[in-house]
């Protein structure tokens, strides 16, 4: 049997408590594994469960930010391949701070826009968008980001993580954490779309998708001890089903919150996987120069845990320029 | 005292009309308080008008003006109320000012028997307050202003009503989320409320046990007299009461007064001073006493009854108001105050904590200024703005100071400046606020994880705001872990010569307790400077 991916296993779930539906569905997630399965079920991860014929990375090269977004999707086999109709959607950008886009601090409004869209004409649910600061306000950095204005543009709805909506999760896989606070409407939705910037980043050399991921989690200070396989822990439950590189501009030094449009590095480029191995991999070594992926160590980490393919050559990648 | 063969009369008065009109003013002026102290909160913004209370307020106008020698146009507006209070009498305390509405909805029964067993000459208090706090005023201290109703109410509301508030109901809503069926109950709630009304952060305040005590006991005093604070206290009243003295229009016993003591039975203020029965002269309105609730021109059962009439004549002076001696003597003690204030060590140095909000450069015109009003707590979206209990001398009692470990300055917000209706803090530019030195950050060594202890941490060197860090990163190196292992690792320096003070490193620095990275009154140079980075 196929291994599950997070979506199809909540999926199953929701359709075996008929009636109860989407709230057994949560209900399975609750903390602590109060329902027997859960996350604890989870089969091995599996980066590779779908794609066949289908491009396993796509990169997408352009001025236009919203068509370089769409042909990146488009070339995965489409939103339709990660959204089914009436499914909840949670997308993570981040905004960490309240900076314009121009100064690569945030992920590009554009992009998040243009993925808020395609999840709504994939007939998705409801499509939230969150993510938790770290030097300002939600409402600040989402206002000063440009993303609040973009994504009510887009019909999709921003969300002020609540102090109420955390909860403590076993983390089945992890090496180092074995349980910790996650955000529990990212835990409960049907499909998460992680959307990093690439940004320099000083404890964790390079900001993409897997340290994006922290924005989903409580007591973030607690990870530093060991910063990389407590980003690789996390991701293990979080398991992103989709993640779409931001590399419209990156930031080169002052990361993560810049403000310095002498350390943008204009790329246009998007870049998208299911596999968030991949598509940090691609990022750090591609699109920011480093030599090897492994010498950002989360994503080492994450590669080492089974979460992904680090190694590009084994991959296929397809090539858009428009 | 007896009821009269005439109270059974059907009566055509407007009197229980306007008293109504009474009670919806106060409704609606306690709704607006409320109001904007919600629409503050964390808001970022100072909503227009925020201040609206304070622009009325005469004390806290005229005393800062004479305080700081400097007319504030954001202030006149208390000129109508010193107009009002000439023409009507306290109508603020008794329609308008919400303390007082509050303070007059706490009643207690026995009230009444324990305020005829209070000495009269208590209600002196209220103006040697008031002059002992002019008196001070005019020597540029502020500290008394502590005590203006308004201010009382913003400081509270904000460090005790509010995080109180957002504890229990995000405490509810927890307990609702381990419950299936309510989790969409709580989530739709959170979406509601979550940002527009309640915090975003739970604001923590450190003496928020003690000016929610202190309010607590105010109100507990009512079982003493009935609205305590107003009678006894108020140094607002007390000046809105001497005006009262003049004030054209007055409650005015009528010709048809037979002393059955009605109006003084219903009077919450003790106002009407009333000797015996049979001697129609003995029942009087002590209109600096009067808020003009006009309970007693609806209790009068007389025809014609009381009436609210011209009075040309000053008030009759009473026993408790202040004669030219008692004047002095509060002089006197307001002086005497500031002289122990001024010998206190804070004067000579400055407790290291002491951090201004941004643009705040000279401290003892900033002391002249603030209104202690607490309107800058309230705006401030982190709660890092505390009341000061010692970091500015008993002179600066609950004067703003950033706390960084509770609640850091924003770098894209300048929501404080705005908000102060005195213009102790300026109101500034984002752009200027963001290179305004408030303070320095420095780092022990002796504590900070990556130098004591070699373990990797670089949060202050993320979270720091400024486009080029005021926090930088040492170059990596490898060390030993202590477990026999080998960590790759990168340790924080600040440049203080970019540092803002702004205080984000200490608020996210993990350690327990106190930071490792720690943001102290910049030295060597004034604060205000302007930053390098």
């Amino acid at each position: 049997m196929k291994p599950l991916s997070r979506a199809e296993f909540l999926r199953m779930m929701g359709a075996a408590s008929l009636g109860a539906g989407a709230l057994a569905a949560q209900g399975a997630l609750e903390p602590d594994g109060a329902f027997g399965a859960g996350p604890a079920e989870q089969a091995e991860p599996a980066a590779d469960a779908l794609g066949g014929a289908l491009p396993y990375l796509t990169v997408a090269h352009g001025k236009n930010v919203a068509a370089i977004t769409r042909k990146a999707i488009a070339g995965l086999g489409g939103m339709s391949r990660f959204v089914k109709p009436g499914q909840t959607v949670v997308i993570k950008p981040n905004i960490c701070t309240a900076r314009a886009p121009q100064y690569a601090a945030t992920t590009n409004p554009t992009v998040v826009a243009a993925l808020v869209s395609l999840c709504l004409a994939a007939k998705a649910r409801s499509v939230h968008v969150m993510d938790y600061p770290i030097n300002t306000s939600p409402a600040g950095a989402y206002q000063g980001s440009g993303i609040a204005a973009a994504v009510a543009g887009a019909g999709g709805k921003m969300v002020t993580m609540s102090p109420t909506g955390w909860a403590t999760y076993k983390i089945p896989h992890g090496r180092w954490l074995h349980s910790w606070q996650f955000y529990r409407e990212a835990i409960a939705a049907d499909v998460l779309i992680d959307v990093p910037i690439v940004k320099q980043h000083g404890s964790s050399v390079l900001t993409i998708g897997g340290k994006n991921l922290m924005g989903l989690i409580e007591n973030r200070g607690g990870l530093h001890a060991d910063l990389s396989q407590g980003i690789a822990d996390i991701a293990s439950l979080l398991r992103p089903d989709l993640t779409v590189v931001d590399a419209v501009r990156i930031l080169t030094s002052n990361g993560p919150t810049g403000g310095s449009l002498a350390d943008v590095r204009i790329k246009n480029i998007v870049l998208a996987s299911h596999d968030i191995v991949a598509a940090d991999a691609y990022a750090a070594t591609r699109v920011y120069g480093l030599k090897k992926a492994a010498s950002v160590p989360y994503i080492a980490s994450m590669a080492k845990m089974g979460l992904g393919r680090i190694d590009l050559t084994k991959v296929k990648i397809a090539h858009f320029n428009l | 005292m007896s009821a009269g063969p005439r109270a059974d009369r059907p009566r055509h008065s407007a009197w229980p009309a306007l008293r109504w009109a009474r009670r919806v003013t106060q409704g609606v002026a306690l709704a607006l308080f409320t109001y904007l102290l919600f629409a503050a909160v964390q808001s970022r913004h100072a909503a227009p008008g925020g201040n609206v209370f304070l622009r009325f307020d005469p004390l806290a106008s005229f005393v800062t003006m004479l305080s700081s020698r400097t007319w504030l146009p954001g202030l006149a507006l208390a000129v109508v109320t010193l107009i009002v209070t000439l023409v009507a009498g306290r109508v603020w305390c008794g329609w308008i000012c919400p303390l007082g509405t509050i303070v007059g909805t706490v009643r207690f029964k026995g009230a009444r028997r324990q305020a005829s067993r209070l000495p009269p000459r208590l209600r002196l208090t209220k103006y040697v307050l008031l002059v002992a706090l002019v008196a001070m005023a005019a020597c540029g201290v502020m500290t008394l202003m502590v005590l203006d109703p308004i201010g009382l109410l913003t400081r509270t509301a904000t460090t005790a009503f509010i995080p109180g508030l957002d504890y229990i109901v995000t405490g509810l809503e927890s307990a609702m989320q381990r419950v299936g069926a309510l989790q969409g109950i709580v989530n739709a709630l959170e979406a509601h409320l979550r940002g527009p009304v309640l915090p975003v952060v739970q604001p923590h305040y450190a003496q928020a046990v003690f000016l929610g005590l202190l309010l607590a006991l105010l109100l507990a005093a009512n079982a003493l007299a009935d609205r305590f604070w107003c009678r006894h206290l108020c140094p607002l009243g007390a000046l809105l009461g001497l005006l009262s003295k003049v004030s054209l229009l007055r409650p005015v016993v009528g010709a048809s007064c037979d002393s059955c003591g009605r109006c003084a039975g219903a009077c919450r203020l003790g106002a009407i001073a009333s000797a015996g029965a049979g001697d129609e002269r003995s029942t009087q309105v002590v209109s600096s006493e009067c808020t003009v609730c006009l309970d007693c021109l609806v209790a009068c059962p007389g025809e014609p009854g009381m009436s609210f009439a011209l009075g040309l004549r000053p008030g009759p002076w009473q026993a408790y108001d202040p004669g030219r001696r008692d004047f002095l003597v509060a002089a006197a003690a307001g002086l005497g105050g500031v002289a122990l204030l001024g010998a206190g060590v804070w004067n000579l140095r400055r407790d290291p904590r002491l951090i201004r909000p941004p643009g705040v450069t000279d401290e003892g015109n900033f002391l002249a200024r603030c209104l202690r009003c607490g309107e800058c707590l309230k705006v401030c979206p982190t709660s890092g703005l505390q009341p000061s209990l010692g970091q500015a001398g008993l002179t600066g009692l609950w004067t703003p100071v950033l706390t960084p470990r509770l609640g850091y300055c924003l770098y894209d917000c300048r929501a404080c400046g705005p908000a102060c209706p005195s213009g102790a803090i300026p109101s500034l530019a984002l752009a200027v606020k963001q290179k305004q030195v408030i303070g320095t950050a420095t780092i022990d060594r002796n504590r900070c994880l990556p130098w004591a202890r070699g373990v990797p941490c670089s949060v202050c060197q993320e979270v720091c705001p400024l486009p080029h860090k005021a926090v930088t990163l040492t170059d990596g190196v490898m060390i030993k872990n202590g477990q026999g292992g080998t960590n790759w690792m990168t340790r924080p320096v600040v440049l203080a010569e970019r540092c803002i003070g702004c205080g984000t490193c200490e608020y996210q620095c993990p350690l327990e307790g106190v930071a490792a990275i720690r943001v102290e009154r910049p030295s060597g140079i004034a604060p205000g400077a302007v930053a390098a980075g």
